[in-house]
């Protein structure tokens, strides 16, 4: 109890720096909102009056935690490329951004943990020798890079999907998921070949531990010393790996919905940095770091199931 | 001396693998810098998309600059770009994580938390938050990455510095009258150096991967100093005509990033 | 029962192919104890693991035959062998910590032989694991059922591995230094344990160990191994008390058998070399930020003694009792500590247990031998090299040595570097911190003669900080015992092992089977 008490409280102190950061990184930004909505030709005193009205005047505490409450209850600002309120237009991407992450993690993990327990039980064999080596070289393709082999390939050569083309999930969910199959496969990939190596070295370093000739001391099969004894150990460290990987993904996301052309946060983060829209991206940055830090929270607490001696003291 | 030799490298072929790959890759770009008859500007219309040949040994992209040429310098921007994001990474990292680590306490509670909040955010991310506050360009790219870089270098001496100073030799030279800084960079620093030199060769990689990310997002290192990330997100406008443009470009990147990962990998294994 | 002969175990590397065990033979009568003994590295828990059938490795060749019940273990298939391990067969290791799976509850691991090998109902199980639980004299055992190794004590883990060797009630135990990572007085209650197993459950039990001691008061049998061979064999009181090998009698002339070696007559004009006076201290458990308030623990409490130049003074106690906390407080390495601690030396030093942790493994012995004089100042390149040579040759190493790094060293080597690194600015007084436990005896008995020669020869004091009371029995002329950060008992050598006073003393004294 105490210690997810004290696991929140992180938490929460976690969240407050990370958005003191990203706001103290827009403040010191040259010219503020008065300056952006009056621009560069507005007189002294009109913009003194426009910081008194938008509150700019105030000590930098108030208006950060103005500014954060603010955010809490959704109200984010104007974006100043296009003047609609920066809720609206993240609301709508929220779907395609959240979906492309998961459909990503969750492939992550259904190849990484098969494929590591596999490998690591035919270790020897030639063929898990040739899943090491694949796995080497998926690691080193920047997701960037696999994306525009993927669009060659099963785009343009195999017609499997029209580069460029996105359909909403409001139009037709199925075809929206298989649009963000392949750019999914391309995230998850590196990442997957990552967590299979991981989980094999966890799982062989794990065999070599004096429980595990214990556990064949009392008469335990091979496969029962894997699955009842090994796997639950070895899993331990992958899963700070999956929850690193998680936040990893997000930001892979950026990159990707680049190269498909979809019409996530990525896009629109890049294309608002470009435009310097900075409530946009203060919001987005703001929204992703949250994320994250929940994420990291997420798995802490995985970490103390699994874990016992992470429990209690 | 062979047999010697070839059992280390069956004990850990990671290493030599890497060593040679990346060595073979930073020739490549140096001879390309040094050597190569072209300017990797000048554009020549007849040239355009010109196959493989004697003069062109790889070819030439879409407004007939050579490829080879282009790739060497892109390249070295990329391999500069890391070099210098991982000496700032290391530098204030090997401070930080030292100060931290040997003295414990409520500063290093302070770092710690800071350290938790910075790391929260995917690194390509946090150098977005400064890139779009400084704007983009080399020097500031490198800044950013730098900074980014440094809580996760501080992280790994910190833990080092924190096994360390309740080793009994590092008891023994406090006994002696050593002073702290002694202690730290002195006795304990040179123990830190095999798990420092595999994580700085992973952060190398790590930086070669943001800077190449953020230059095909188009704000990461500007034109006309080539990059491959760059080429590479100028080559998929013509991946139907053009695959080669694309492969090939990506490709220099993968081989870079393979190289120094089984270099990372070999020296973990060895440290 | 049990019958090995002719067993050879080689270990093929891919380099260099090693014969760990030659020519090893065994037989154990149902009921019966038998030891087998030896130095780290004589190939005595190869043995013992290649007659449970526990090593599959596939670098390993094994030749010869083991017979148990009438069937051959060596050449059988891994099925058949799975129907004995656990069964007719179990095993307890030597680290309880690490050879408890961290993940799994007591109660799975003491029940998971049973599951495996009946069909018996889980109540039936369960009330089975709770009694052989009761059986190993645990208390509580329905809340130990549910916990986790790392919320027990070493004692009561070491328990639980034998309640879980016996729950099928197996014809043979082995035990592979089942006592080696314990207190004595802990040590102590697991032979004790033992005794009781064999006696009611007519188990057979295989014990391998270091301790020639703990070999003797336990079995009826023994083997002495010494690099892969069986030197010698024979009942255990013919064995240790007429060896006929160089090596048996070697070993057994290496075990300290509460023999004095003549100590100098205390000189009544003795001068205090040192004062404690009502020290105690804590470890703070700073307990995070968020959390404000620190926890105290305090390891001693309220010590006095004093110290007289070159004298051996004995710290003894078992772990957690404080003593080397006691130490370094003394060498002011702890910052929260009350009381007086008078020097009446300059620079005392401190050799430490581990020999391997001491030695900084970047640098090279030379190196290392001259950073004191470097801090220190004021001495040339040549005079620290010349000082560093001469306090090398002083404990027995030649110059050779200096360019050497730790990694290069033995166990005994090492210690013997960091006993002259304690030597380089010429302390008056040394206080020595388990010095010797980390290594083997016969190396044991070079260093600790090594201190005796430093104490005659030099002079110099020495604090001797061990849990070995024969050890200390040997070396000190005076003995503080220890017990939950108290001084439970001070006195001259005689006073302490002849006259005990204190119940603790006494119970010490016992356990290491010098009181009867």
């Amino acid at each position: 109890m105490k210690t997810v008490l004290k696991k929140i409280a992180t938490f929460v102190i976690t969240v407050l720096l990370v958005t003191l950061f990203v706001f103290i990184a827009f403040e010191l930004i040259p010219g503020d909102a008065a300056t952006y909505r009056l621009g560069i030709n507005a007189t002294p005193e009109s913009l003194e009056r426009l910081r008194e009205e938008l509150g700019l005047t105030r000590p930098f505490f108030v208006r950060y935690f103005s500014w954060l409450g603010d955010f809490f209850f959704g109200d984010m600002g104007t974006s100043i490329s296009y003047g609609v309120s920066v809720r609206s237009m993240l609301a709508s991407k929220l779907p395609i951004t959240l979906t492309l992450t998961l459909m990503s993690f969750v492939l992550v993990v259904a190849l990484s943990i098969p494929i590591g327990v596999i490998t690591s039980k035919y270790e020897d064999r030639p063929l898990s020798k040739a899943v090491d080596v694949l796995g080497q070289l998926t690691m080193s393709i920047p997701p960037f890079f696999l994306g525009i082999l993927i669009t060659y390939l099963f785009g343009m050569i195999l017609h499997m999907f029209t580069p460029g083309g996105f359909v909403s999930y409001d139009v037709n969910f199925i075809r929206f998921m298989g649009y963000l199959f392949f750019p999914a496969v391309a995230i998850a990939l590196p990442k997957a070949a990552m967590s299979t190596k991981l989980l094999k070295t966890s799982i062989l370093s794990e065999r070599k531990l004096d429980y595990v000739r214990t556990a064949y001391s009392r008469g335990n099969s091979t496969m029962d010393v894997l699955y009842k004894h090994v796997l639950k150990n070895a899993l331990i460290p992958v899963i700070t790996f999956l929850g690193m990987t998680l936040a990893d993904i997000v930001a892979g996301s950026l990159v990707i919905e680049q190269v498909f052309s979809i019409p996530g946060y990525g896009r629109l983060l890049i294309s608002s940095i470009s435009n310097r829209d900075y409530p946009v991206v203060q919001a987005i940055i703001a929204i992703i770091a949250m994320i994250v830090i929940f994420i990291n929270l997420l798995v802490d607490i995985m970490y103390q199931v699994l874990d016992p001696r992470m429990r209690g003291n | 001396m062979m047999k010697k030799f070839l059992f280390s490298f069956k004990k850990n072929p990671e290493l030599y693998i890497g060593l040679i790959i990346s060595a073979f890759m930073v020739l490549l770009i140096v001879l390309g810098v040094m050597f190569s008859p072209y300017d990797p500007d000048a554009m020549d219309a007849s040239a355009k998309f010109a196959d493989p040949s004697i003069n062109h040994i790889m070819g030439c992209d879409n407004f007939g600059r050579d490829l080879f040429t282009r790739l060497s310098t892109g390249g070295a921007t990329t391999l500069l770009v890391a070099f210098f994001t991982v000496l700032i990474g290391v530098t204030f990292g090997i401070i930080v994580g030292a100060l931290t680590g040997y003295y414990g306490g409520a500063v290093d509670e302070i770092m710690m938390r800071f350290n938790d909040a910075v790391l929260a955010f995917p690194s390509i991310l946090l150098a977005l938050v400064f890139i779009s506050v400084f704007g983009s360009g080399t020097w500031k790219v490198i800044v950013s990455l730098g900074i980014v870089f440094v809580p996760s270098f501080a992280r790994i001496v910190r833990g080092e510095f924190k096994r360390c100073k309740n080793l009994d030799y590092v008891r023994s030279a406090r006994l002696m009258g050593a002073s702290d800084i002694r202690i730290m960079f002195v006795h304990i620093l040179p123990n830190t150096i095999p798990v420092l030199l595999s994580s700085t060769v992973i952060g190398f990689n790590n930086a070669v991967l943001a800077e190449a990310s953020m230059s095909f997002l188009g704000i990461g290192v500007q034109p006309p100093q080539s990059s491959l990330g760059r080429m590479l997100s100028d080559a998929q406008a013509f991946l139907f005509s053009e695959p080669s443009y694309a492969v090939i470009t990506g490709v220099t990147i993968a081989l870079i990033v393979l190289g120094f990962s089984l270099l990372g990998d070999g020296l973990k294994k060895n440290a | 029962m049990l019958e090995v002969t002719d067993l050879h175990i080689e270990i093929e590397d891919s380099i260099i192919p090693e014969t760990v065990v030659y020519d090893f033979d065994i037989t154990v009568s149902p009921g019966e104890i038998v030891g087998i003994v030896g130095e780290s590295g004589s190939g005595k828990s190869m043995s013992a693991l290649a007659i449970a059938g526990l090593l599959s490795r596939k670098d390993m060749k094994k030749k010869g035959s083991i017979m148990f019940e009438g069937e051959e273990l060596l050449t059988a298939p891994r099925s058949h062998l799975r129907s004995i391990q656990g069964d007719d067969i179990a095993v307890v290791f030597q680290e309880p910590m690490t050879s408890l799976n961290p993940v799994k509850t007591i109660g799975y691991q003491v029940e998971e032989a049973l599951r495996i090998h009946s069909d018996l109902p889980d109540e039936e199980i369960k009330k089975r694991a709770l009694d052989m639980l009761r059986d190993v004299e645990l208390d509580d055992v329905e809340s130990i059922y549910e916990k986790y190794p790392h919320e027990l004590s070493g004692g009561m883990r070491q328990r639980v591995m034998i309640a879980a060797a016996l729950i099928c009630n197996p014809k043979l135990l082995i035990a592979d230094e089942p006592t080696t990572a314990l207190d004595v007085t802990i040590q102590a209650q697991i032979i004790e344990l033992l005794k009781k197993i064999n006696r009611q459950m007519g188990t057979a039990i295989l014990f391998i160990s270091h301790d020639l001691s703990v070999i003797r008061s336990l079995c009826s049998r023994v083997l002495v191994m010494n690099k892969g061979r069986i030197v010698e064999s024979g009942l255990v009181d013919e064995v240790f008390d007429h060896p006929k090998e160089e090596y048996t009698k070697h070993l057994i002339e290496a075990i300290p058998k509460f023999k004095k070696i003549a100590k100098p007559s205390q000189d009544p004009d003795r001068k205090p070399i040192l004062e404690v006076k009502n020290v105690s201290a804590r470890y703070k458990k700073v307990s995070g930020f968020f959390v404000p308030g620190t926890k105290q623990k305090l390891v001693v409490k309220d010590a006095s003694f004093t110290m007289y130049d070159g004298e051996i003074m004995g710290l003894v106690g078992e772990s957690g009792s404080g003593k080397t906390t006691l130490g370094k407080t003394i060498l002011g390495m702890l910052d929260d500590t009350d009381g007086r601690i008078i020097h009446y030396s300059e620079m005392p030093q401190m050799v430490f247990q581990d020999p391997y942790g001491s030695l900084n493994p970047t640098r090279t012995v030379g190196w290392i031998l001259e950073e004191p004089l470097r801090i220190k100042g004021g001495y040339t390149a040549k005079e620290r090299r010349e000082r560093a040579k001469s306090m090398l040759s002083l404990v027995g190493l030649d110059e050779t040595y200096l360019k050497r790094r730790p990694k290069a060293l033995s166990g005994g080597q090492r210690q013997r570097v960091c006993i002259a690194l304690a030597l380089m600015l010429g302390p008056k007084l040394i206080i020595a911190d388990e010095p010797v436990s980390a290594l083997d005896v016969t190396v044991q008995e070079q260093v600790i003669n090594l201190l005796i020669k430093l104490n005659r020869e030099l002079g110099i004091a020495i604090l001797f900080i061990s849990h070995d009371l024969k050890v200390v029995y040997e070396l000190c002329s005076r003995v503080i015992v220890m017990k939950d950060g108290r001084i439970v008992e001070q006195g001259t050598d005689e006073e302490i092992y002849n006259d005990p006073k204190d119940p603790y003393t006494k119970q010490l004294l016992s356990s290491a089977g010098y009181l009867k």
